[in-house]
């Protein structure tokens, strides 16, 4: 029999568990690490091939992945399966829930666009009165995102504004397009600044936990990692009542296994470290897990088209380049239409116009579209939502996953807040564009499906108070000392800044707060 | 067994690792005697069949469209994409049949989008023109299609009647025949469109008992036949 007891479990191996995993294992702490999916291996798994030789010409196989809009015929065997590890929901409000359950998790094929929370977030409740502060402020996880930028080697310029925090870059000194200085100019009558984007460049092409992180934690010898761990739930002491470990099942053989440990760290990802939570009956005093599930909307934007770089005119001086413009509503002026606000990812491309965005075919739209390359300018939306109690997930007993595990059902939607936003970002968008002397070819004002984003924070929200938090600011349980979440969960609220940076930065602080307890023994 | 038969086997047993690396030389020995362990053969020097992908060589057979809803597919594919300079078109490209196949594995809200703006083409031209869709001129067929067309984005095609199928319909038309071995054959200019290439991820160590999401139980093993049932054959050495 097996006696071992680790110091720490941490369940789940992307940004927030690798980051755990470094900065224990580098102070001394003996992990174990355990991830639901096998490791991918690209010189095994993977191979470059043109679409005529699939079997559905790059179409995303009929009847799969039908919530993943991101997923293709090439990348379709990477996501998690929706009928081996199903969700319920009401089909009035579909949810996409877009998981990753490989090595590494979704850090292995993100943006990387990197921006830091600013107090505009973390104090949004003393800003205008709606939700509840974080307990932590900027400055708090300041040097933390410093740290964080480091690692994974974030681009950018210092040219944000208060809300937009700048940070510790490499410097993103490459001229701007003129297409991009003519948007900018006219986008000064709407206060609205245009930033250069700030994207992890990590090191050989990735930005990702397996790459910066792992590795770092493997060095020191005190982690072990296992694969295919698909755990089932906490286990509890009978005694003390602290979680002391966990029971998982082999994802391949079926084999029941346990663990056992002194501290346990969640970093599944939002809504599995949740769903563990619920179905272990562990930290939710507050009965508050679960709640404030929140994201960002995306899918509203406008497609338009520079006209002097048409007809073979388009040149790298004209075209090219992308852009950021952060938040700009709600700042410094209110809006009578929403609360908080949303980002424009701006870009300007020497390539091709796609052909929806011409009411034509045939002869008339290979004219078209050979008038129009080069000459793209398009722009889409992040914008938050805000954090409601209703919105939320549960456990279904009713359904279980390819294990045995019961499934989260998830009841969320947006409200008027966020379906206002998405029409001021497509109105001044267009409004900008056609102000700098462009064409605007396509809109859209609907959001996608809650979820797409694949930004899903909340549901074990951070707060000084027990009764109306899970977590305290250490991203600890309030319940339970020895049990941390270091996902997105803890967020409380979403900003509309892609949560990357920060739920690195809060894994990291935490993790060495949790480094500190254990050295004095407090934990 | 007599013994020396048994000593020659346990020999050759020992024998047949070196003996089949041997054949990797330039004098390779003798294959060792039957039965050669089966788990030894394919190795990294084993020349790969070469293979060609099935367009242009065998036809798709048609299993989900009527003959009338294709004979609209047909005619609609070639009206929205038909062959431009030295590309080639839809039907070049095999797409009408290529989305029979797709579109009758889809799912059933997939399949009446499909289904029902054929139809609705079709009874379209019969009250115009007072002949199937699959006959019109281009002219006629420009007439009812033009009018449905919309500017739209990603993962937000229109909604109403009729141009959802259309808007949709061109869409997966364009991408089936972009993506054709007929289209990537002949090289893409500038402005035209190139046939998607990439980075194809296997399935990762695939769970060969995941099924319905009910399943928690592995699959019972095949039980080999009782011992005293087997008769094992006699071989002559």
């Amino acid at each position: 029999m097996t006696n071992e007891t680790f110091d720490v479990l941490i369940i789940g191996s992307g940004h927030a568990g690798g980051m755990a995993a470094k900065v224990l294992t580098e102070s001394g702490i003996r992990c174990l690490m355990l991830n639901a999916g096998p490791v991918a291996d690209v010189a095994r798994n993977a191979q470059h091939k043109p679409a005529y030789e699939l079997p559905y010409r790059g179409f995303k196989p009929p009847g799969r992945l039908e919530h993943v809009f991101q997923a293709s015929e090439f990348n379709a065997n990477v996501w998690v399966d929706e009928q081996e590890v199903p969700y319920t929901f009401d089909a009035a409000n579909p949810y996409n829930w877009v998981r990753v359950r490989l090595f590494g998790g979704r850090s292995l094929f993100w943006s990387r666009q990197s921006f830091r929370l600013s107090d505009y977030e973390f104090k949004g409740k003393s800003h205008d009165g709606f939700g509840e502060d974080w307990p932590i402020s900027h400055a708090d996880l300041s040097p933390y995102y410093s740290r964080v930028e480091d690692i994974f080697q974030v681009s950018g310029a210092m040219d944000g504004p208060p809300q937009m925090p700048d940070g510790n870059f490499i410097l993103d000194e490459d001229p701007w397009s003129e297409s991009m200085q003519r948007f900018m100019a006219a986008g000064k009558s709407f206060n609205m600044p245009v930033c250069k984007q700030r994207r992890a460049l990590g090191r050989d092409g990735l930005a990702s936990s397996v790459n910066l992180l792992l590795p770092d934690a493997e060095n020191t010898g005190k982690l072990t990692s296992i694969a295919n761990a698909v755990v089932r739930e906490l286990t509890v002491d009978k005694n003390t009542g602290q979680p002391n470990g966990c029971h998982f099942v082999d994802r391949l053989s079926r084999r029941e296994m346990r663990v056992k440990a002194r501290v346990v760290v969640l970093a599944a990802g939002t809504l599995e470290s949740t769903r563990l939570l619920l179905n272990s009956r562990v930290g939710n005093s507050s009965g508050l897990v679960g709640r404030y599930l929140m994201d960002q909307i995306y899918g509203s934007g406008v497609t338009c088209s520079v006209p002097e770089a048409r007809n073979g005119k388009a040149t790298k001086e004209l075209m090219g380049g992308g852009a950021i413009v952060p938040r700009f509503r709600n700042i410094t002026t209110k809006s009578d239409a929403f609360l908080r606000g949303y980002a424009l990812n701006v870009t300007s491309s020497i390539g091709p116009v796609h052909p929806r965005n011409f009411a034509t075919y045939g002869a008339e739209l290979q004219q078209k579209l050979e008038e129009y390359h080069g000459s793209s300018f398009h722009m889409t939306i992040m914008g938050e939502v805000l954090g409601r109690y209703e919105n939320h997930v549960r456990i279904n007993k009713d359904k279980v996953d390819a294990w045995g595990i019961p499934v989260l059902h998830v009841e969320t939607k947006y409200t008027d807040n966020e379906y206002n936003m998405a029409k001021d970002a497509v109105e001044v968008g267009s409004a900008v564009a056609e102000a700098a002397g462009f064409e605007v070819l396509s809109k859209n004002i609907a959001p996608n499906p809650p979820g797409y984003s694949i930004h899903e924070v909340g549901t074990c929200r951070m707060g000084n108070d027990p009764k109306h938090s899970v977590l305290n600011k250490w991203c600890q349980s309030h319940d339970h000392k020895n049990l941390f979440v270091v996902d997105g969960a803890s967020f409380t609220s979403a900003g509309w800044q892609n949560p990357t940076m920060t739920i690195l930065a809060l894994s990291m602080r935490a993790s060495e707060y949790l480094a500190g307890e254990m050295s004095k023994q407090n934990i | 067994m007599l013994r020396r038969d048994f000593v020659r086997a346990v020999v050759s047993i020992g024998f047949a690792p070196r003996l089949l690396l041997s054949q990797q030389t330039a004098n390779p020995a003798p294959p060792p005697p039957a039965p050669v362990p089966w788990t030894l053969g394919l190795n990294p020097k084993t020349p790969l069949p070469h293979t060609e992908v099935v367009d242009g060589i065998a036809e798709t057979e048609r299993r989900f469209f009527t003959p009338v809803q294709m004979a609209v597919l047909v005619r609609l594919c070639d009206v929205l994409l038909p062959p431009i300079g030295d590309k080639p078109g839809a039907l070049q490209a095999e797409t009408p049949l290529f989305l029979d196949f797709l579109i009758g594995s889809s799912p059933a809200s997939r399949k009446k989008v499909y289904t029902g703006g054929l139809n609705w083409l079709d009874s379209e031209s019969q009250k115009r023109y007072k002949k199937p869709f699959a006959k019109l001129d281009t002219m006629q067929a420009d007439a009812i299609l033009k009018p449905l067309l919309r500017t739209w984005m990603s993962d937000h095609p229109p909604t109403e009647p009729h141009a959802d199928f259309i808007n949709i319909a061109h869409d997966d038309i364009r991408t089936a025949t972009v993506n054709s071995k007929a289209w990537s054959d002949v090289p893409s200019g500038d402005a035209q469109a190139s046939t998607e290439a990439g980075l194809y991820w296997s399935p990762i160590e695939p769970d060969i008992y995941a099924g319905s999401s009910d399943r928690t139980r592995i699959p019972a093993r095949v039980i080999a036949a009782p011992k005293g049932t087997h008769s094992i054959p006699a071989y002559p050495r």
